[in-house]
Order: structure tokens, then sequence, then C-alpha cells
């Protein structure tokens, strides 16, 4: 009996230490993992894609309704201003078939020249189709999670578009999700080519709607309206995809507003160009599978 | 102590399982993409709310090591290269560990002052993890993300905080046992 006593006397007291010093244990422990992390981002990379991983098909169920009220919202919207938009996209229809004659007799022109100068073209893209599952948006991060990775064949750095231009690129891959880092975060650092000028320059993000064109030889050269597009230096990024256009350039900063609009993005499309900038993986050619849809 | 139906042991894991549940299912729908449009872009911090009103409700069924867990999937799932893991984790617990000891004063006061309670610590939380991410990522980040977030989620309480506030411990006195926090039975004010 004294026996029984001593005892819990002893884990009464234990556990008045361990209530008494939850708090700091917890304290360590997060300290603990936040050290973990900044030493071992390998881990870290894992456990996120882990995570992810994980957690995307549930994502995948939430962001379904949500996005079919998205676009109901949209639609209620849209079905004000439905005569004045179908006056305008006829107007635009009619300007586009007379580029659409332009592109045609340019392509003509373009292989006739190419195969007189047997001008080698590089790798051709092909794309992976994904439907955005997740915000990966934060005060302190932009970008989405896809419910598409590596078994359709995503890899890390390869770009992500929208019909209007680039969004960003693939930051981590899981075996059925990946997460993109848009052009607007704080991490990200694009080379580009200033359309008008062929100058090359570095965009990076701040986390804010608008990018900033940074490195730039001269600043005098850029205008307001300058079309800023991908210049493929790198390796991992075709030539020429559109990205943005300069709005605001005085003496110190270029600003640059992103054509694609980051608030109603649903699918995008991923560029498998073939090389990867980021340490070929040397991975074989994927066989297309739901739900990534290759196209080309 | 009478046997208990499966029903009542049912009931008994519901009741206990419901705050983490809840809790995992802001986690989650934190990446849900509902946008606000003209809002913010980032969803409000649904988790802190919850954390906050459950720790007022029944702090017993969401133990530290739970927050620990739900904040370390959170960073991991909406983190990007370089931030931090686990510091939503220590806001959780901190957070949790203030309203813990100020619980005395915080059930019994009218919502309004709950209220206040929630932009104070939900204010500490948002500046700890701003701050710390400043120094950790060792770039300068714009707060007002962080700011339109904060502001959002104190609007967003008085619309979420009753219905969370329903799961209360069915207890005669309503404060069962361990939800008393640091208070023994006997102690007055410190």
């Amino acid at each position: 009996m004294a026996i029984r006593d001593d005892f819990e006397v002893v884990a009464s007291q234990v556990r008045t230490v361990v209530q008494r010093f939850a708090l700091g244990l917890l304290v360590i422990v997060t300290f603990g993992v936040m050290l973990v992390g900044k030493a071992d981002t390998v881990l870290v990379e894992h456990a996120r894609v882990l995570a992810l991983d994980m957690v995307s098909p549930v994502l995948e169920a939430i962001a379904r309704p949500v996005a079919y009220a998205n676009r109901a919202i949209a639609d209620l919207r849209e079905f004000a201003s439905l005569r004045e938009e179908n006056a305008r996209l006829r107007e635009e229809n009619a300007r586009l078939l007379a580029w659409q004659t332009a592109a045609r007799r340019l392509e003509n022109e373009n292989v006739g020249l190419r195969s007189l100068a047997r001008f080698r073209e590089g790798p051709e893209a092909s794309f992976i189709t994904a439907r955005l599952v997740g915000d990966s948006v934060s005060a302190y991060m932009r970008g989405a999670l896809l419910n598409v990775g590596r078994r359709v064949g995503v890899a890390a750095g390869q770009a992500v578009v929208t019909g209007e231009g680039l969004a960003g690129r693939i930051a981590e891959v899981g075996e059925n999700s990946s997460r993109v880092l848009f052009v607007t975060d704080v991490n990200s650092r694009l080379p580009v080519l200033v359309e008008r000028t062929r100058e090359r320059a570095i965009l990076a993000g701040d986390n804010s709607p608008r990018l900033r064109l940074t490195l730039l030889p001269s600043i005098a050269g850029v205008q307001t309206g300058d079309r800023i597009i991908t210049s493929g230096h790198g390796g991992s990024f075709p030539v020429g995809i559109p990205v943005g256009e300069v709005v605001e350039a005085t003496d110190g900063s270029v600003r640059v507003r992103p054509f694609t609009d980051f608030s109603r993005l649903e699918f995008v499309r991923v560029v498998d160009y073939g090389v990867t900038g980021l340490a070929g993986t040397g991975m074989p050619a994927p066989v297309a599978a739901p739900p990534g849809v290759r196209v080309r | 102590m009478r046997a208990d139906s499966t029903l009542a042991i049912l009931d008994r894991w519901g009741r206990a399982a419901l705050p983490g549940t809840v809790l995992l299912f802001f986690v989650l729908l934190t990446l849900a993409p509902l946008r606000a449009p003209y809002l913010s872009d980032a969803l409000p911090l649904l988790p802190i709310l919850v954390v906050f009103q459950f720790s007022l409700a029944t702090p017993e069924r969401l133990p530290g090591p739970l927050l620990v867990l739900m904040g370390i999937l959170l960073d991991l799932l909406l983190g990007g290269p370089g931030a931090p893991v686990g510091i939503s984790a220590l806001g959780f617990i901190l957070v949790r560990a203030a309203v813990i000891g100020n619980r005395r004063y915080l059930v019994g006061v009218p919502f309004l002052f709950q209220w206040i309670g929630f932009c104070i610590l939900c204010w500490g939380y948002v500046a700890l993890v701003w701050a710390f991410t400043t120094l950790w990522m060792w770039t300068a980040i714009d707060p007002v993300p962080a700011m339109l977030q904060y502001i959002v989620v104190i609007v967003i309480y008085p619309l979420l905080a009753p219905l969370l506030a329903r799961v209360r411990a069915r207890d005669p006195l309503n404060v069962p046992e361990l939800s008393r926090g640091s208070a023994r039975p006997g102690e007055t004010s410190t």
C-alpha cells in the first residue's frame, strides 16, 4: 500500500513537472524542427513532397466544388456585360483573323528559309495539362499546388504557362503532385528579354502583383508598354514565352505587370522542354497517363 | 464505472477527436483555392482562429503536441523554399499557452472582450511569424499582405467563433479539471 502511495506521489510529481515545463519543451521542439529544416534542406524537401502527395487528393476534392462555385459567380458577373463583350470579341476576332493570315504567310516563309539555311530547331516542347488543386499563397509565398507529378513527367525547373503567358516554374515534385512557384514570388528570378530592344535582364518577384526588372544594361531603352519575354537562358525554359508588360519605367526601377491573372487560375500547362536546367535526372520519356494529359 | 455502450464510446471518441479534426480541416482549407477577389491574395489565418477558440473552449482536447504537428503540417504545405518549418507550430503553442494562462478571465467575459483578446493574440502571432520569417530568410518581406491577412481574420472571427464555441465540454461547471489551466482549486488571482 505504501509503495503504491509512493508511486502515486512520484507520478503526480512527474506529471506536475511535465505540465510545468510542457510549454518550454514544446517550444524547444519547434525550434529543433526549425533548425533541422535549416540544416537539412533535403529532408525538409522530402517531408514537403510527402505532405503534398498525402493531401493533394483531399485538396482536389475540396477544389472541385470551389472551382464550380467560382465559375458560377464569374458566369453571373459576365451575363451582365454579355452584349458589350460580344461586340468586343467580334471586333477582336476580325483583327485576329488578319493576324492569322499574316502568321500563316510568315510561317510558310520561315519554313522555306529554314530549309534553305539548314537551321536546327531547339528541342520540341510538349505540354502537361494540370489542374490547380491548392493555393500555396500566404503572406510570404506565391505559388500553387498542381495535381500532376513525377509520374507524368513533371520535373523541377519546368516552366508553367497559361494561355496568357508564363505563370511560374515547378519548385517541388511529388509522385502525383507538384508545387509551382509563381513569377511574383520573392524567390523567383527569371532570365528575360525586352522584346523590342532584345536586351537581357532578370525579372524578379517581390510577392507584390508587380514584378521588378533588374540587371538591365540600360534602363533608358525601356518604355512603358514593352513586352517582356523569356530569354531561354538557363536552358529549362523555351524562348519567347510572354511574361508581362512594362507598366512603369522611371529612372530607378522598371515595373512589369504579369500577363497571367493569378487570381483566377484553374488550369495550367507544364512545359516539358526536354532538357531541364536543374541537374538532368535522365528520366525516361514518361507515358501519358491521367490526370496529366499530354498535348502534341 | 459503468459499462459503456458502443454508442457512448463512439460519442466520447468523436468528442475527443473533433477539435483536432476541425483544425486539420482548416489547415487544409488554407490551401484550397478559395479566392476572395479584391480582398487579398492570401487566405485568412483560419487555423489560428480555431486554435484560439478551442484553447478557450476545450484545451484538453487540443493538446500541445497535436498543435505542433498541425503547425508543422501547415508550414510544410504552405511554405516556399527557405521558409522556416515549425514557425506556425511555435505560434500555435504560444497562443494556446497565452489563452490557457488567461482562461479564467477570458471564459467569463462577454464576447466582445474575447474578440479583443483574439485581436491581441493574433497580432502577436502575425508579428512573430513575420519577424521570424524575415530574419530566417534574411530578406525584407513586405508586411502589408500579413497585415491584410490579420485584418481579414479578425473580421471573420465573430462569424466563425460562436460556431466553434459550441464544442464546449458538457460539464456542470463547464470547466473540466484539465481545462482550468494553471488555476489551482482555491487559488485566487496571481
